[in-house]
């Protein structure tokens, strides 16, 4: 089974897929991929909050900002992935090096292809992922062609995915594979 | 009259070509920089034409409701524009009201309403 989440921010989607990730291996190993590179103390201090939260949930962690297909090598076949976020992975591939602001124009599709492969290969798989494109706003390049890119992934996951759920002040649409959970 | 709304690059003119069999002459796409037309059997971008409005100082729904019969068989594309903070510059607020009124009035006008959302079709009218 695999499902992609999407919603705006502080929306409650993190929560929701871990509730989901869990229900879905009730026996089996769940690993939350977090993609996240922090960058400074602040960073630390709320992803160390992050693995308090998840501490019950039974999840094992992989910090994976890149090369996200390599998950599968480290937790196998026979697990349970929960990808969080699309969002960040996106950022770490298309913008290497945040300073020089130089784009990888590249990046969306090798992080739609090593996503994809995490839904074919693993047992199963949530992806959780931010929609950013309904707001009034003319953007600068950089950021158009990173909301396009996150869109390319985004549409990708969706045809690929049994379930697409949109989450909105923690309330729960299901927008591709009924409303069974 | 069927429209089609959804954030930007959520892959609504995509879904217009598949499901119409539309080409590209059978397309319209609007521009911030000139008028609009009615002429072709898909209207796509109408949030640029909305943006045309505002700069000329024009009433983006009252066009529409004026030449009606030429796009009550259309397909009409609008970006949802909607879900941002308040924009800060006065044009921006005025361009999201404006694309909300209109896109009010064409729902209302409507066969159907399909909102596209990560390439996928939400029917909600």
């Amino acid at each position: 089974m695999n499902i992609l989440i999407s919603g705006g921010c502080k929306n409650g989607k993190s929560g929701f897929a871990q509730r989901l990730a869990v229900k879905l291996s009730p026996d089996g190993k769940r690993y939350y991929v977090a993609t996240m590179i922090p960058y400074d103390d602040e960073d630390r201090k709320r992803i160390a909050l992050h693995i308090a939260d998840r501490a019950e949930l039974g999840f094992g962690t992989l910090e994976t900002g890149r090369d996200i297909a390599t998950v599968i090598e480290k937790g196998g076949r026979n697990a349970t992935y929960l990808v969080d976020s699309v969002t960040a992975l996106l950022l770490n591939e298309m913008f290497p090096d945040m300073h020089s602001g130089a784009a990888d124009q590249n990046a969306a599709k090798r992080c739609a292809n090593g996503l994809l492969k995490i839904a074919k290969e693993a047992k199963n798989a949530v992806f959780v992922t931010d929609y950013i494109y309904s707001d009034a706003a003319r953007y600068d390049e950089f950021t158009e062609s990173y909301r396009s890119s996150l869109a390319y992934i985004d549409r990708v996951l969706a045809a690929e995915c049994d379930k697409v759920i949109e989450l909105c002040a923690g309330n729960v649409s299901f927008i591709k594979g009924g409303i069974n959970l | 009259m069927d429209l089609i709304i959804g954030g930007a690059y959520q892959g609504k003119l995509d879904y217009a070509k598949r499901k119409y069999g539309l080409e590209e002459d059978g397309i319209f796409t609007c521009s911030e920089n000139s008028d609009i037309s009615f002429d072709r059997r898909c209207i796509n971008s109408i949030q640029e034409f909305t943006l045309h409005c505002v700069r000329e100082g024009l009433d983006a729904t009252e066009i529409f409701r004026a030449r009606k019969n030429k796009w009550e068989n259309s397909i009409l594309i609008c970006e949802d524009i909607f879900c941002g903070v308040v924009p800060l510059g006065a044009d921006i607020r005025a361009w999201r009201e404006m694309t909300g009124r209109l896109c009010a009035y064409l729902s209302s006008e409507a066969n159907s309403v399909t909102r596209i959302f990560c390439g996928l079709e939400q029917k909600l009218k």
